[in-house]
């Protein structure tokens, strides 16, 4: 009786106190369906024809956190060889649609629907794309050796480069494209401007190996 | 007549043994033997007048006798006559008498010589011994006395005067006013004679009177030394010789060849009295000694004299450069360091010797530390750790088989805390170095203290399967065979007898339920005293309060 009466006068307490300020409204937050006034977005992902059977298999592993999690509708347009993203009217976030656009941009861009995912997960991480011609002019059999050369023998190189700085690297034929969080892909792109230019893949791994320490000592 | 024949016949015997030849003497001959004891009974009656006391009247001499005895027979003859020929000798020494010419042109002496001359074939050397003594013995006693060298020489000259007759016939195409052999001859034999006679002198006046038989020897090996001593003083005067003192002025001199001569001697016995005497001393010196006979004692004192005016001229003389103290290669001449024996210090120790002995040591040395592997390798001191070796990453080459959203949810769980991070490798090597020293501190604390504490129980978990660890064909039946993971105990515990239900017979099962029930009493009072227990405890929450 005590507690309830303890309880009893603070809510009595409270009560007059708006009649000194001026009771302030409180709103909930708007909808992303509400804030755009009701207008639905959408998000339009060209498929490129060699991803268009890597979709078709994994589809429902796209489809699914999309559609469940991000609470975001997505259709494949057969005819114009596009993935069409909307907004619903209980998408929680304005940028769901953005994050799910960027994910199937991933896909379709070569990376796996598991590297891709991390998009979905985590806010910080871009994909950064360049060619090798941005960094050294190369052609015919020099061309070739350089992407040999970024690539290594069964893909080692690519996968050390991958495994030490927490990146994904798709190389399609002269792009190259990087998945992860900012500053690794700058050291990333870095070790695979390097041996663009030239450097052996040892060298690479020196290099590789003192910066991830330090990454690593960050975390 | 019969002595005059006999004596006719030794000679004759003494003739044919002289003429024969000497080769006839090696074989032995009648005839020669005949002759032979002839000749010696002619000398022994020869002899018998002179000798005091006689064996034989007459020498046994005949075909029966041998030699040996006919040999004793003239010695016990001959012995007392040399003692009795010596004694004469000495006596003719003390008193010379004068010598008389004798029709042959002989001398006294001569003649005693040819007479003695054939006595026996050993004495014949004895005899020349004799012989040549009484000649120096005369011509030493002569000279001793100095006032007594004018009859000497006078004498000498005489000799001389009679073989110049007798030879005069020889070098006369040679010979001129200026050189004659036969004074060059004289001269020679002149001085000859005297450096003997100055020899045999010295030692009587050494030794006393002694014997001297064997002076031929010592005649022959003469000291060099005095030749020395007397050959300073004769060269210089030599060097210095002129025209003059030969041949004197054109006619000064010419006739008295003997005089210059004599004088000639004169100064060369007086180098060679000097030159025994003293070995350095000034003209003066020599004119003066010469004139007084010095005495022993005064000669001794002479000799001191002069040492120790030579040791004063080398004290006073600059020291050789061995003697002075601190020498430059400047000062001293070229090479003289290598001549001198040079005594210094060797800071070095000698190169050792090399012998078998030392390289078989060596050797087995060599061998044994190959045997025992003990080598003085230069081992490269291990560097201590001074931090903890940098824990490098590796790089892994595979595709990695998590999703990147796997890593960064893990990345993210381990940061938050929400799952325990992974061991590195580092951290599980702590670990076991952790466990290792628990366990070295677990025995040393049961080493060194008084109470025990056992091994602390680590209780780990594992899930053990009753699987055989070597899954190998067993022949042996499974009950037997002790493949199985478990111990027996790990697979059922009890004790007593285990039987099954069904095996149980009528008093099992009454017991079995009475033991049940047992235990279910005693549950329930223990229920039921916790329960009031707790009802009449006012403290105990549970308890029911009387509001």
């Amino acid at each position: 009786m005590e507690v309830e009466a303890g309880r009893a006068p603070s809510a009595a307490a409270s009560a007059p106190a708006p009649v000194l300020a001026a009771a302030r409204p409180q709103f909930e937050a708007l909808k992303p369906h509400e804030m755009s006034d009701g207008k639905i977005q959408f998000r339009k992902v060209p498929v490129p024809s060699h991803r268009y059977a890597p979709l078709k298999r994994n589809w429902m592993e796209i489809y699914t956190p999309v559609y469940e999690q991000m609470k975001i509708d997505l259709r494949m347009n057969l005819k114009a060889r596009r993935v069409e993203l909307k907004t619903r009217s209980d998408t929680p976030d304005v940028s769901n649609l953005q994050k799910c656009a960027d994910f199937v941009h991933a896909f379709m861009l070569g990376f796996d629907i598991a590297d891709a995912i991390a998009l979905l997960r985590l806010d910080d991480l871009y994909v950064d794309s360049f060619e090798i011609k941005d960094v050294k002019t190369l052609r015919g059999e020099h061309l070739s050796r350089a992407i040999g050369r970024l690539s290594g023998k069964g893909g080692k190189t690519k996968f050390a480069i991958e495994n030490s700085t927490r990146t994904r690297i798709v190389i399609a034929d002269t792009k190259i494209h990087i998945l992860g969080s900012f500053l690794n892909i700058k050291v990333a792109r870095d070790s695979l401007s390097s041996l663009i230019l030239g450097s052996p893949a040892a060298k690479v791994y020196s290099k590789l190996r003192a910066v991830t320490a330090r990454l690593a000592e960050k975390y | 007549m019969t002595a005059v024949e006999d004596e006719k016949r030794g000679e004759e015997a003494l003739e044919r043994l002289r003429a024969a030849d000497p080769p006839l003497y090696l074989s032995p001959s009648p005839e020669l033997s005949h002759v032979a004891r002839a000749a010696a009974r002619h000398l022994y009656s020869a002899l018998l007048p002179f000798c005091p006391k006689a064996p034989v009247d007459r020498l046994l001499a005949d075909e029966g006798f041998d030699a040996e005895q006919i040999w004793c027979q003239i010695d016990l003859l001959s012995r007392p006559l040399v003692s009795t020929l010596r004694r004469e000798v000495r006596r003719l020494e003390r008193e010379a008498p004068e010598v008389l010419v004798l029709a042959g042109g002989k001398t006294a002496a001569e003649a005693v010589e040819g007479g003695h001359g054939e006595e026996g074939e050993e004495e014949e050397e004895d005899d020349d011994g004799e012989e040549d003594e009484e000649e120096e013995d005369a011509g030493a006693a002569e000279e001793k006395e100095d006032g007594q060298e004018e009859e000497e020489e006078e004498d000498d000259d005489d000799e001389e005067e009679e073989e110049e007759e007798e030879g005069e016939g020889k070098g006369q195409g040679v010979e001129d006013r200026f050189l004659k052999i036969k004074e060059l001859e004289e001269y020679l034999e002149k001085n000859e004679e005297e450096e003997y006679g100055q020899l045999e002198s010295r030692k009587r006046k050494e030794k006393g009177d002694e014997e001297e038989e064997e002076e031929d020897a010592d005649e022959a090996d003469l000291e060099l030394g005095d030749f020395d001593e007397d050959g300073d003083e004769e060269t210089d005067l030599y060097e210095n010789a002129r025209y003059e003192d030969f041949f004197g002025g054109k006619k000064k001199r010419a006739l008295n060849k003997k005089d210059g001569g004599r004088k000639r001697e004169d100064s060369d016995e007086d180098d060679f009295s000097d030159g025994s005497e003293n070995q350095k001393v000034d003209d003066e010196d020599i004119d003066t000694q010469n004139k007084n006979n010095l005495s022993t004692h005064e000669k001794e004192l002479q000799k001191i004299r002069s040492k120790i005016e030579q040791m004063e001229k080398a004290n006073l003389k600059p020291k050789s450069w061995t003697m002075q103290g601190e020498v430059t290669a400047a000062k001293r001449p070229m090479n003289s360091a290598l001549e001198v024996d040079l005594a210094f210090e060797h800071n070095v120790r000698p190169a050792p010797v090399i012998t078998e002995e030392v390289t078989a040591t060596l050797e087995d040395l060599i061998r044994k530390r190959i045997m025992e592997e003990h080598f003085d390798d230069v081992q490269r001191a291990p560097a201590l750790p001074s931090k903890a070796p940098k824990e490098y990453k590796e790089l892994d080459e595979n595709k990695s088989k998590k999703g990147l959203a796997e890593i960064y949810e893990e990345e993210y769980a381990q940061k938050t805390g929400l799952a325990p991070q992974p061991l590195s490798v580092s951290d599980e090597q702590k670990k076991e170095a952790s466990i290792l020293f628990k366990k070295l501190c677990l025995k040393l604390d049961a080493l060194s203290h008084f109470n025990f504490a056992p091994k602390p129980v680590i209780e780990e978990m594992s899930v053990q399967a009753n699987v055989p660890a070597l899954a190998m064909e067993e022949i042996a039946p499974l009950a037997v065979s002790d493949a199985a993971m478990l111990a027996p105990e790990e697979i059922f515990e009890g004790k007593g007898d285990i039987k099954e239900e069904v095996e149980l017979t009528q008093a099992d099962r009454k017991r079995r339920r009475a033991n049940k029930k047992r235990k279910f009493k005693a549950e329930m009072t223990k229920r039921a005293a916790k329960k009031t227990r707790q009802s009449v405890d006012p403290s105990h929450p549970s308890g029911k309060q009387d509001s």
